[in-house]
């Protein structure tokens, strides 16, 4: 279930403003929601621009759904929420021309 | 060292490394896409199973009390069902659902978000040091706490000092104690000994893990026994007989996963920028499998096929088997070790690391490929600053650090 744990300031993975690649990877694998760095609930949301939205490949770390809500608001991210029971963490290749990891939701529940 | 030093690794051109990266890439968007109902009902039918198991066990437990001459022969069985049910639930259910093998199910409990596990570690704790730490830092030195657990010297690059020499005691301890040291794992022994420990943190994780471990101790040393009357005495040392059969067989499955001759450590500085097919390659490069039967895989918890698991860590782990074989083709394709053996040589090969490293590196012989001609732990931290900055970034105590 969404927990309504609040959002630490800065959010946890964009300690600077800017997502910190390490707390990206420590998001998606220690499955730590990337607004509040607790633990993720069920389900998991991603917060993307339309463009990360159509293409289902999104660059923000999983995030609970009240941290993606309250995250959304301050435009850190894209305007647009996806609910997902699951994810694929994609590491970039190395002919990749944007290097940052991305996450594929995969099993959609539908948009927040 | 620096994985482009690995003798194995250095005739592959980095076209060829990143060519054999997308040859796993479409084992893995296989799997991916024929992922269903079949795999579900694998999941549920081994959570069914496993249950069934426990509840008889603690039936047997109690049932048996009153009656003096069937008591002994139900409760052996009993411990030793315990303790299978126990192997199960670690190892092919918790650990996997925990790396959200099966998220994909949208299952309101089997997530890697709901999962607690039958052991001392909080699933919390668990999912850092071991989803994170562990396997994004492989084998990695001074950062992937599973070398030695804290607790054995088990690289050669490891600065070696006298307390060492009790290595083969402390080895046995930590086997028959296992569900504890992993229970600790994650507050990271080292960083406390060397006070770089966040205090605040540590307070916050110790007492989750006494939460945790009370609980546990509570349902197999007081609540169970009491159901047995004045039979409790019998019933308490058969639970610690599945505990103990539980750590000594989870301790096997792990420490023979990366430590045998064949797997390889590394330092920090080659993680930088490491791109997705190098990230797999060292994968496989740190990483050994133990070879056996059907039922020898689903009670290691698929952990015996450690290298696809390393490869494609949050795949269901019932689809190891499958592309085992060819995995291990395209490391003969490319002329890459994989490294495979009997639990028993496997083994052999770990107790013989840990005997040898209790003693100072220049009295023994080197079994594995160097790791690396003068590195030494002390050595490759230059500076305890940037380390610092470092360490926070990887986490654990970071939380309050934001
Ligand atoms: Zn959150």
């Amino acid at each position: 279930m969404t927990s309504s744990v609040p959002l630490t300031s800065p959010p946890f993975a964009w300690p600077h403003g800017s997502l910190d690649k390490g707390k990206v990877v420590q998001c998606a694998l220690s499955r730590v929601c990337g607004g509040c760095g607790t633990s993720l609930g069920r389900p998991i949301a991603f917060l993307g621009t339309t463009e990360e939205v159509d293409r289902n490949a999104f660059h923000a770390p999983p995030l609970h759904e009240a941290c993606a809500r309250a995250l959304r608001e301050t435009g850190i991210a894209g305007a647009s929420v996806v609910l997902t029971a699951g994810f694929e963490y994609v590491r970039p290749t190395a002919d990749a021309l944007d290097r940052r990891p991305t996450f594929v939701p995969n099993s959609i529940i539908g948009p927040a | 060292m620096a994985i482009a030093d690995v003798a194995e690794y250095a005739h592959l051109t980095k076209d060829e490394v990143e060519q054999l990266g997308r040859e796993f890439d479409a084992i893995r968007a296989e799997i991916e896409e024929s992922r269903g109902a079949k795999d579900a009902a694998y999941i549920n039918k081994v959570i069914t199973t496993q249950r069934w198991m426990a509840a008889g066990a603690r039936i047997g437990m109690i049932v048996s009390s009153p009656f003096p001459r069937a008591r002994k022969p139900v409760l052996a069985a009993s411990a030793v069902t315990l303790g299978l049910a126990k192997i199960l639930e670690n190892m092919e259910i918790g650990h996997n659902v925990m790396h959200g093998q099966w998220d994909w199910m949208n299952d309101p409990e089997i997530h890697s978000s709901t999962w607690e596990w039958d052991t001392g570690q909080p699933a919390e704790q668990w999912k850092h040091s071991h989803n994170y730490i562990h396997h994004q830092f492989t084998n990695v030195l001074g950062v992937d706490n599973d070398i030695g657990y804290g607790v054995l010297r088990m690289a050669r690059e490891q600065k070696w000092t006298p307390v060492a020499l009790g290595q083969p005691v402390y080895n046995a301890l930590l086997a028959a104690l296992f569900q504890w040291g992993v229970a600790l794992h994650d507050l990271d022994l080292e960083a406390i000994r060397k006070g770089q420990k966040d205090p605040e943190e540590m307070k916050r994780q110790l007492k989750q893990i006494a939460k945790k471990g009370r609980n546990q101790i509570l349902k197999d040393y007081v609540l169970y026994p009491a159901l047995s009357g004045k039979e409790w005495k019998s019933t308490i040392k058969a639970n610690a007989t599945a505990n103990l059969m539980r750590n000594i067989w989870s301790y096997l499955i792990i420490f023979c996963g990366h430590f045998p001759d064949g797997a390889l450590h590394f330092t920090e500085e080659e993680l930088e920028d490491e791109t997705r097919a190098e990230w797999y390659l060292r994968q496989i490069f740190g990483t050994a499998n133990i070879e056996g039967g059907p039922l020898f895989h689903v009670m290691s918890g698929n952990l015996s096929y450690q290298i696809e698991h390393h490869l494609f860590p949050d795949l269901p782990s019932n689809r190891y088997a499958e592309i085992s074989p060819r995995v291990q083709a395209l490391c003969e394709k490319y002329g890459i070790p994989y490294s495979s053996g009997p639990l028993h040589r496997q083994y052999g090969q770990v107790l013989r690391t840990v005997m040898k490293l209790s003693l100072p590196n220049k009295m023994t012989k080197d079994d594995r490929p160097p790791t690396g001609a003068d590195i030494t732990i002390e050595h490759r931290r230059k500076a305890e600053e940037e380390r610092q900055i470092r360490r926070t970034e990887l986490g654990g105590w970071s939380r309050s650090a934001s």
